[in-house]
Parts: C-alpha cells; structure tokens; sequence
C-alpha cells in the first residue's frame, strides 16, 4: 500500500507535472481567495501537507534528504511562507467584504483600542523571545552543522548545489543560457524590485490588507514570488539529486541515472525538419527567426494591450513607466513560456549564437 | 485610581507561558551544558580509573597478606614498652628541653653581636683602606678602631662557639630519650613499606568527591583527573589535499592501557599493545612519543570520539556489535580510514621503502612474493617492483618465441582452454571461459581467440635446433637422479613436495619431446636466453635418465580433451570488429574480403594477444616495447574509494572488500552489465586461496602515497642497501630453496633426514670464505663436499651480479670487501712442525680425506678437503671455528677440541690453546693435497 503510494508519486513527479500543478494551485488561489482561505479548505490542505511529509519521513531516502540540517530550514520555510501567505490573504478578505459592507477594516477596527506598551506588547515579546531562544538552543542540539572532512580538490560532489537562496537561479540554468540565467535574470529581478514604487504609486490599499483592489499586483507579485522563486527552491533543494537529474520525491538518488537530452534549437526545427534545407551560414540569416520572434514578443504585445486590455494601465503610468512595466513583466512571464516550450517542443534556444556565446 | 486601561489579552494566562518558556530554557540550557561537557572518552576513562582502583585494590589486598602479623606485633609491643620507659623519665626530658630553648635565645644574641662587629670591622677597614691611599690623616684613627676591635670580635666569636656546642650537647642527651622509639618505628614500617606503597598508590588513583567536583564543567580547567591524552608528532604529518598538517595523535584518551604491560588481559579499548618490545616501548624502534598510532593503523588521531576517528571493523559481526555499541557508523567520506587490524602489516611499507623484506611484516611479505610470483607487476605498473628489465622485475611466465620447437599447437590450444586441466599447480591463470565470457557465443569467439592466438605463436617463432639424447634412459635411475641431483631444489617432482619457485615437474610426456627436454636440461640457454633455470652440468647419461623418467609421466585427460571448434563466421565477425576501430565497416568487410584464409588466424591472433596482454608475462616476438595492460596499482592504496567499480555486487563498500573480491573473481564486477565482447573485463583468473587472497590484499594496501618525511622513514646506509641488492638476487635465484641463508631455512636442508648429504648451510659465509674464492666459485661451481649428489648449479651471473653477491655475503657478516687476497700468514718452522704434530693428534684427516674408509661413516661426518684452506677459506675464521665450531655453525659435526678454550694437548707449545690453534692454521695454510683424494669435478 505504501510502497505502491510512493511508487504513483515518483512516477506522476516531473518538473512539468509540479510546475503545471503548482500554477493551477495558485490560479485557484487567486481566483477563489474567500474560498481557499477558509477553514474548509485550508485545514485539509495543511493537513494533507503535514501528512505527506509524515509519510514521507517513513521512507530512508526521503528522511535522508528531508532531515538534513541544511535542508530542514527549506523545509520550515514551505511551512512558515505558507502561513504568512494565507494569513495575509485571509486577512485581505475579511477585509475586502468589510470594505464591501461599509464596515472599518480589521486595522481600523484595531486602532480604537489602545492599549499599555509594558505590558501587552513588551511581556508578550519577552516570552516569545524566550521561546526564539528555546528554539535555537534545541535546534543547536539535535541539528549540528556538519564538519565534513577536509576537502578534496580532485573530488567534486555530486550533486554540486548553489546556496538556497541561488537555487531559484540554479533550476533556470536548466532552461536558459547561463547568460541570461545567471546575469540578466538576476539584474532584472533586482531591478524589477526596485522599480516597483516606481511604477505603483497608487495609494488605494495601502495600510491595510486588501486584495481586490490590488488584485494584478498582488497577483503578478504572488506568481513571481511563490511559483518563479520558492517552487524552484524547493525543487532544487529536494527534487534535483546528482548531476541535476530530476528525482521524484521517494526515489533514490543514483548517480549513475543516465536521461537522454534530445533538445534542439528554432534554427534546427525551422531550417532542418520544416523546411528540409541545410542551417545557413551566417547568423543572423540563420537566426533571423528567432530574433524575429523576441523582437515580436517584446514590442507586439505592450503596443497591443496599451489599445485594448491595459488602456487604463496605460493612461495612468504614461509611457515611460507603462513600457518599463511591459518589460519587466514580460521577461517574467517568458520564463514559464520557455518552460513549457523545453517541455513540448524540446526546444534548447529561440536564438543561438554559438559565435557570440550568446544565445536565448 | 485612573481609569482601568482595556485588555488584549489574559496577563495570567501570560504568566502561566512565562513560567513554561523559562523552566524549559533553562532545562536547555542545561542540556546544552550536558551536551558540551559529556563525553565518550570522559565514560571510558572513568571505566579505566575503575579498573586502576581494582587492580591497585587487589595489589594492596595481597601486600596486607604479604605483611608478617607476628613481626608487626612484636616491633608494636617493643613500642609501647619504649614509651612507656620513656614516661617515666618525661620530667627530665622536658627540662632538657627548656634548657635548649634558653641557649638558643642566647646563641641568637650572640651571634646578632657578632654580625654587627663583623660589619663594623669591615667598614673600618674600607675607610682606612681608601685613607691610606690617599694619605689622609683620618687614616691612623681607622687603624686604632680597627686594632681594638680584633680582640672583642675574637672574644664574641669563642662565646658563640660556647653557646653552640652547650646547645648541641643538649640535643644530643634529649635524642637519647627518644631514639630508641624512633627506631622501632622505623623498623615498622620498613615491615609495612610494601603496604603503604599500594595504600599511596590506590589513594592517588580512586576516584573521591572533590577529584568528581574538579572535573565539573566550569571547574575542569583546575586540575581535571579526566582529560585527553594526546601525542603530539613533529615528524610526521596527515595530508589534507591542500595542507600537510602535523599530526596529533589522541589515540590514548581511551586507549589509556596500550603501553602498560599490566593490561594483556584487560577489555578493549584498555588492552595492551602486542609486542612492547617492538613497538611503543621507549626502547623500542618504534617508541610511541616519536610514532604515535595514526602512522601504522590510520584513522583520524585528531579526534576523540569513536566514530570520528573512522575505526574500522574487522568483519560483519563486529561492525554489528559497534553499531549497538557505540552508534558506530562508517564515514562516507574519510578517506583514511583506519586499517582493519588483520592488514595493520600494510602500513609498514610508508617507512621500510627499498628493501626486499620487511622485518618482522611476514603478511605483507607473503603478499609481495605472491605478487611477484603471479606475475601481477608484470601486468601492472606498480612503482619499484616493476621495471622489467632491470634487476626488479622479470617476467615470470616462460618465454615464447622458440615454442614451436617446444610444444605443439594443439597442445598450447588445449592449455589456453583450462591450464590447470594439465597441470593443478599451475602458475598461469586462466584466460578464457570466465564468469563474464561463459556464455554460448562468447565460448565461440573465446575458441576462435584461443585457435588464433595458438596459430599466431606457432607462426612467429623461432626454431632452436634441439640436441639428440644420446640414451635411452632408465626411469629409475632417472627418478633417483630427480631426487638426488637437486631439482628439488626449485621443482616438485618424484613426489616430493618441498620447493614451488619453479613448475611442478609432472605430465612432462603430454607436452614435450625428448629432444626439447634433453636439450633443455642439459642447457637451458640455449632454448630461452633469459631464462632462470639453471644449468645443473648433468652428464649424457644423466640427463637421458631424467629426460626417460620425467616423459614418463602423461596426463591422459588433457590429450584426450577434444579440440573446439573455431568457427570462422566467429572470427571474421571478431576480425571485422577490430578493423571498424580504425575504418568504416564496409572498408573493413572489404579489407576482410582482400585477407588470405591463412593470415586471418594470423591476424585475430596478433589482435587478441594485444588486447589480453600476454606479453606482459611471456616474452613473444612482435611485442616487444608494448606496455602492459594492467591498471596502474602504484596508489592502489590511497585510491579515492568512488573511484572503485563495486558494479551491482553486494559487498561493503571499503577497498579491502573490493580488492579481495577482485582478488577472488576478477570478472565479477561486469555482472549484470551490459558490454559487448571487446569492453570486458580482461583481468584473468588466478588459483589463490584464501589466505593468499588476503596477503596479496595487504599488499596492495601497502601501496600508498602517504608522504612520510625521509627522518622518519627507515633509511639504509650504504651496505644495507648492498644487503637487500644481495637479497633481490637471492629471491630471484631461489637460494633458499636449497641453501639456509639469512634467517631463512633451506627446503632442501628441511627435507633432509641426513644433513650431511644436504646443501650446506651457507650463513656467515661472508666470514668464511675469501671474496676472490667466492666470486670464482658462483662463476663456475667446483666441488668442495665430493660426496653430496646434489649439484651447485651453474647460474651464468653477469659480472655485476657476481659483485652484488660477493658484497651481500661480505656485508651480512659485518665484513670488509677485499678482492685482493689474503695473505697466507707465515710461520716458523717450529710451529709448522707443531700445527702437524696437533694435526696427526686431532686425526683431522680422517673426516677432512674422502676416501672409502671415511665414506663409510656416514656423510654427516665427512668434510671439506683441507687442501681448500690456502684459497678458500679465511685465515681469521678458520682460528675462530678450530676454537668452538659450535658457536660458528650449531649441531655441525665438527668436534670442539679445545672446550671452555683450554688446550686438550699440554706438551705442544706449552699447552697454550691459542697458539696451538694457530700452528694448527698455519700449517693448513701449507697443506698439500696427496694422491688419496682426487675431487672429480661434477
């Protein structure tokens, strides 16, 4: 029963399949925020998830991988991001109807009662900073760091993992150019950070949990953060085991598992299986298609939408700010659109310019 | 009172969480202390304390019994009856001591007077010093103070002398009180010394509250009685990939017993260390403070905790037994574990580098001359043992560019199928039709190798032209003659199993011709120049004897085995493989299509000599200056253990288990796998056992790149290093197979009932006979015993090796090396005429003559011939062995004449024993060989 458990999950697992889930997930979560926040269906799903990793546990393998003292903290971090996520947005609900009803919000509601600094705040933090340091201490006993022993220049290990925080980036060197992986990316992620007071300066929402009137940026931010960051840490941290090789969650990590990698480029779908002649000399004959098609991407979509769908948008943030936003998010969206076109089509690069080192 | 501010929550409840957080930080706080201070070793050293204190508790048990009750009692009652005299006189005694007292107020008065004088004495002395030179009046009053204070300082010196000698006077009549008390007391405890030594020893050792309270956490750096032991190395170092880092051995936090010899019988970890004399002893070659332990058995000396420093179990069983024990768990990634125990001899090859033998390391011995004997340094590259070619290595399979006049090729193709189904002792492994080539086509393509190379060897060799024997032999005689004429000496054969070094002398007739076999031993050379069979000078007759006896010998089975079939689908599909390694397939079916039917065998051959490697053992012509197929195994030991195919077998994953394995079955780790033909395993099957199996294992191990700094190593001066050049030769040559020489006993004297008609024993011949003698002697062997049937064999030694012989013998026996001669030492007249008288005495003739009276004593009792003496032996040593034979060579025959160095013979040279044994050497100088005796040379 159990054996036959773990055998449907590692045979279901992939990174199309988690990913693909994943997103629906958040679509649901998103679209049905009441709903999902409630009791009825968060408890369940806490519960499920709880019940997954005590199952899980059972498992050698999976117990090696999950109990490692630098996996555990990845480990309380599903759960704790969850919290805070659900908490924010269940409070943003309760919110939004009060808002609907005319009612203060729950802040409002708050900032009526007053009550003493010493002792509310000031007894309620001392005690819970006594149990932060309850946590660290039995956390330094029973999870001690590792002292390895010492390094072997001619043994590298396997598998070879960035530190968490990078492994977002790592899981995107899967799919992208170790250019656009490793410096683009990150820049624009930075960037796109920075920029957002920038380009949000709507003063709807703000001092209080709301979601409907924040809904797309809340949204796009969600996505971005949960699906585009978290996922793929978790991903990295428990599901790619030696030489990056995807593992289901209850398989063992072998190092000898050879997949076969049939990708290929635009340039070779096009030039070679559509149109049966040879690739072309020059490059940018050659890749003259794929740079057609980004060009297309980043220029086609925001003129059209700034018409259509994002007229409002477009008036309220006036162009410089409103292309600025148009780039920042379609960079962020053509991460999943190249995944998925990996996972379809077995697509390696749109362009791929070998004489550069410069590919997309 | 203003106005009650509103609640957010319950204070009391908040308490009440409070109180919780607070006991449960301070219960882990606690622990955290707990898990800081609590230690194995500390458990363990405690174990050690307890068995300290039984031990020093059982030690003071039997010194209380030791204690003689009855002396005890009566010194006791001698006591008492002292004091109680001394009672009666106390008055008296006690104003003795008042007096004293009061003379010694009055000598510390005087004396302070004295003092004081004595300063004014010498200031007055100063000034009038410093005014005389400078003529100052003041001058003469100095000199007057100075004259009248002589007499009073005098005067103050007679009193306190006085007063000194009253109060000494005193003194002495107090002590006469009380002396007598003292010294029965003394002679208590001279009676309970032994007792009061184990009562000190046992305090100094228990354990007691306040040495409990010492070791307590924040009060340990005091005096703790519980710490770590550790040995700190200058010499040597453990390497850390990117640093080398002096080594710190903690090894005896626990391991508290190892250089105590009390402890032969106490638990492990307290046991002692086997052979103190050997090692940990401070006089021992290899005393703990300068080697530690991590040197010899691995691990990690720097920590102290069981597992960490990566112990390593014996077995399965124990491994089991650690793993409830003491949590033990391997360490995936330390790479220097520690050595299981039974191949601890691995590790002496850091240090003893460059020699032949490792003193006392009989495992790791045994395991080199397998490796040597197998032939493994052939096929692999092993640092310092394999330069074929050079004195190191040689091949140790026979050679093959003659075999077509050797053998024939249906022979060598049913000895490429199974070599032990013509001969169980064989040293040739087996090649084909192993555990990853068993099955039905790999059989077929296994036949169609064998049959190319059988027709690739018959094709490329030479012929010899081969000698006729003369006889017809007698196979008794000729059993005799294999007996006797000293093939055993390397051989098994004629039943007797005493030597292996060469191939066992049986089913010669389902292999050979007697032409091959008489040319053969008659001169081996001449069929295979580099050969190290000897030639053993065997007559025509001899030899045609041994050439009828050893053919009669056949192994009816093997002829009888049928010959498979090559098919030559089998092989042209093996030829088109080879050549696609170079060419396209339709290129190579056409190359294929262009080749002659009779060079295809030919070619498959060449091919698959190439690919399994048997030039590396066999000399074949074609293949000369290829290099041998085997792994390099120059850091087998040190080899990162990822780097290890374990394939799908399931063995623990440690080198010795894969190295065992391989050991056992070479082809094992392809099990499972998929590989076309030509990507096998090639390595081939050897015969070994068990035991042997494990030696080759520590040897293997030995091979390590562990740097050991040249201070630390065991360096050989210069004559030891012509000592083991010595020894190489000696296990090439197989010396010992006949002779005992350099603590190895021969196989030949070992088989011998008589040891007289044995090869002689041959240590501390470098004492013995001259270098000149010597050198010619192993060019060409004469006879020195004419009645031993057993041959010296004749070696052909190039120059070099001669040297290297005479040099070795030289040096064992703490000798100089001096071709020059040694100078016949000239005597008068009168002692010649002496050393004859004692010699006619002595009847030295009769054993010393071979003649048919002597012979018929028996050959333990005969001699060399005297006549020898002048060229052979030297003149020192032949003093020492008249004088006592014994202490030269044990049980030898030789009489002892002159015991304990007194003279049986008291009218010849004033019974001196020393100058009768020198006429006697002297003359033997001079001695002329008669007719009587006339050595043949054999």
């Amino acid at each position: 029963m159990l054996e036959a458990f773990k055998e449907f999950v590692n045979g279901v697992s992939s990174p199309v399949a988690i990913f693909t889930s994943a997103t629906i997930v958040f679509i649901l979560f998103v679209s049905f925020p009441r709903q999902m926040t409630a009791k009825r269906m968060s408890v369940p799903i806490l519960l499920a998830v709880l019940g997954f990793f005590g199952v899980g546990l059972t498992d050698e393998h999976f117990r090696n991988i999950v109990t490692t003292p630098d996996n555990v903290p990845i480990v309380g971090m599903i759960f704790i991001f969850g919290y805070f996520t659900w908490y924010a947005m269940k409070k943003a609900v309760e919110n939004d109807r009060r808002i609907e009803k005319g009612e203060p919000t729950l802040e409002q509601a708050e900032t009526n009662e007053k009550v003493l600094v010493f002792p509310y705040l000031i007894f309620i933090e001392f005690v819970v900073a006594l149990a932060y340091a309850i946590v660290l201490v039995v956390w330094s006993i029973f999870l001690k760091a590792p002292l390895e022993e010492p390094a072997n220049p001619t043994v590298s290990p396997n598998p070879s993992k960035a530190p968490w925080y990078f492994l977002g980036l790592q899981e995107m060197l899967v799919y992208f150019d170790p250019w656009i992986a490793g410096v683009l990316l990150p820049t624009f992620i930075i960037l796109g950070l920075c920029a957002i007071p920038y380009l949000d300066r709507g003063t709807k929402g703000s001092g209080y949990y709301s979601f409907k009137g924040r809904k797309p940026i809340i949204a796009t931010y969600l996505f971005g953060f949960w699906i585009l960051w978290n996922l793929l840490i978790i991903m990295g941290t428990f599901l790619r085991g030696p030489n990056w090789n995807f593992f289901g969650p209850f398989e063992v990590w072998d190092v000898h598992k050879v997949v076969p990698l049939l990708n290929i480029n635009l340039s070779d779908i096009i030039f070679i299986k559509w149109l049966g002649m040879g690739l072309p000399k020059l490059w940018f004959i050659r890749e003259a298609p794929g740079i057609i098609l980004i060009l297309f991407y980043f220029m086609a979509p925001p003129a059209m939408l700034a018409k259509t769908a994002f007229k409002g948008i477009y008036k309220k943030l006036e162009p410089v700010r409103y292309s600025i936003l148009m780039m920042l998010l379609l960079v962020m969206i053509a991460l999943p659109i190249k995944m998925y076109l990996r996972w379809a089509f077995n697509l390696k690069y749109l362009v791929a310019i070998p004489e550069f080192f410069f590919n997309i | 009172m203003a106005k009650q501010s509103p609640t957010l929550y319950s204070i009391a409840k908040t308490f009440i969480w409070f109180a919780l957080a607070s006991i449960i930080l301070t219960l882990s706080l606690f622990g955290i202390v707990y898990i800081d201070h609590h230690r194995e070793w500390k458990d363990t050293q405690k174990k050690f304390i307890k068995l300290k204190t039984e031990k020093a508790r059982e030690e003071l048990k039997a010194a209380n019994q030791g204690v003689d009750k009855q002396k005890i009692e009566g010194i006791s009652k001698a006591i008492a009856e002292a004091e109680s005299a001394f009672r009666t006189h106390e008055k008296d005694y006690e104003k003795i001591l008042a007096e004293s007292a009061a003379l010694d107020t009055k000598i510390t008065k005087a004396r302070g007077r004295y003092q004081d004088l004595k300063q004014f004495q010498d200031s007055y002395r100063y000034f009038f010093e410093e005014y005389s030179l400078h003529k100052d009046p003041k001058a003469a009053s100095y000199d007057k103070k100075l004259k009248s204070l002589e007499p009073r300082l005098g005067q103050i010196k007679l009193e306190l002398e006085n007063l000194e000698k009253q109060k000494e006077e005193k003194d002495a009549s107090a002590q006469g009180f009380i002396s007598k008390e003292k010294e029965l007391r003394k002679e208590l405890d001279k009676v309970l010394d032994e007792k009061n030594l184990a009562e000190k020893r046992l305090k100094n050792i228990e354990l007691t509250i306040a040495k409990e309270i010492l070791d307590a956490p924040m009060l340990n750096f005091l005096a703790p009685t519980l710490k770590i032991q550790q040995i700190v190395l200058e010499d040597l170092q453990d390497d850390y990939h990117f640093a080398r880092v002096q080594k710190v051995d903690r090894c005896t936090t626990c391991h508290l017993g190892i250089d105590q010899k009390a402890f032969e019988s106490a638990p492990q970890p307290f046991k002692t260390h086997p052979d103190l004399d050997l090692y940990l002893g401070s006089n021992s070659p290899h005393p703990v403070e300068k080697f530690g332990c991590t040197v010899c058995h691995g691990g990690n000396g720097h920590s102290a905790s069981f597992k960490d420093t990566a112990h390593t179990p014996r077995n399965q069983e124990q491994a089991k037994e650690w793993k409830n024990k003491y949590s033990w768990k391997e360490l995936e990634k330390w790479d220097a574990k520690m050595l299981p125990l039974n191949h601890t001899q691995a590790a002496c090859a850091k240090c003893h580098t460059n020699v032949v033998e490792v003193p006392k390391a009989d495992k790791l011995n045994r395991g080199r001359a397998l490796a040597e004997t197998n032939g493994c340094v052939n096929c692999h590259k092993i640092a310092g043992f394999s330069l074929v070619g050079t004195e190191s290595a040689w091949k140790s399979g026979p050679d093959l560019r003659n075999i077509a006049s050797k053998v024939d090729k249906d022979w060598v193709v049913r000895w490429l199928q199974d070599p032990t189904s013509f001969r169980a002792s064989t040293k040739m492994p087996k090649i084909f039709h192993l555990s990853n080539t068993s099955s039905p086509e790999d059989r077929e393509r296994n036949n169609a190798v064998i049959e190319s190379i059988a027709v690739y060897l018959m094709k490329h060799s030479s012929s010899v032209e081969l000698l006729k024997p003369p006889f017809a032999g007698d196979k008794e005689r000729g059993e005799k003659l294999v007996k006797e004429v000293g093939c055993l000496g390397c051989h098994t054969g004629a039943g007797v199993n005493v030597n292996d070094f060469g191939p066992e002398l049986s089913a010669l007739g389902s292999k050979v011709t007697p032409e091959w076999l008489y040319t053969w031993v008659k001169d081996p050379k001449r069929f295979s120049k580099d050969t190290r069979m000897p030639n053993m000078r065997l007559t025509d007759e001899q030899a045609s004897d041994i050439v009828a006896y050893l053919l009669s010998q056949k192994n009816d089975s093997f002829e009888k085995t049928s010959l498979p079939e090559a098919k030559k689908e089998v092989r042209d599909e093996m030829i088109l493989t080879h050549l696609q390694s170079t060419m396209r397939r339709t290129d190579a079916e056409k190359e294929l299509g262009s080749m002659p039917e009779e060079e295809k065998f030919e070619y498959l051959g060449k091919k698959s000599i190439a690919h399994q490697g048997c030039y590396s053992c066999h000399n074949i012509k074609g293949f000369e200056d290829i290099k041998p197929i085997g792994a390099e195994l120059t850091f087998e030991g040190s080899k990162e253990l990822h780097q290890f195919d374990f394939g799908f077998i399931p063995i623990e994953h440690t080198r010795q288990d894969w190295i065992a394995q391989k050991l056992k079955d070479p082809r094992i780790f392809d099990q499972g796998k998929v590989k076309a033909y030509y990507d096998k395993l090639r390595m081939p099957q050897f015969n070994l056992s068990a035991e042997e199996i494990d030696d080759l294992t520590t040897f293997i191990l030995s091979l390590t790149n562990s740097h050991v700094p040249l201070e630390m190593q065991r360096r050989l001066d210069l004559k030891d290093q012509k000592i083991e050049k010595g020894r190489l030769l000696v296990s090439k040559h197989n010396c010992n197979g006949c002779h005992t020489l350099d603590g190895k006993t021969g196989g030949l004297w070992t088989w011998a009932e008589d040891k007289g008609s044995a090869p002689p024993v041959i240590d501390g011949e470098g004492s013995k006979v001259q270098e000149k003698w010597l050198h010619a002697f192993l060019k060409e062997p004469t006879t020195i015993r004419p009645w031993l049937t057993t041959h010296m064999p004749t070696f052909d030694f190039s120059e070099e090796e001669l040297t290297t012989l005479v040099e070795y013998f030289a040096y064992l026996a703490h000798e100089e090396v001096s071709y020059k001669g040694y100078e016949t030492p000239v005597a008068s007249a009168e002692k010649l005429g002496a050393g004859k008288t004692i010699f006619d005495k002595f009847q030295c003739a009769k054993c010393h003559q071979v003649n048919p009276e002597s012979a018929k004593m028996g050959s333990s009792f005969l001699a060399p011939d005297l006549a020898l003496t002048k060229h052979r032996l030297k003149p020192e040593w032949v003093k020492k062995w008249i004088q006592d034979p014994q202490a030269i060579q044990e049980d030898t025959m030789m009489p002892g004449f002159f015991p304990d160095g007194q003279s049986p013979v008291q009218d010849i040279l004033e019974g001196d024993a020393g100058q009768q044994i020198e006429a006697i050497r002297d003359y033997l100088y001079t001695y002329e060989k008669t007719a009587s005796d006339d050595p043949s040379k054999k």
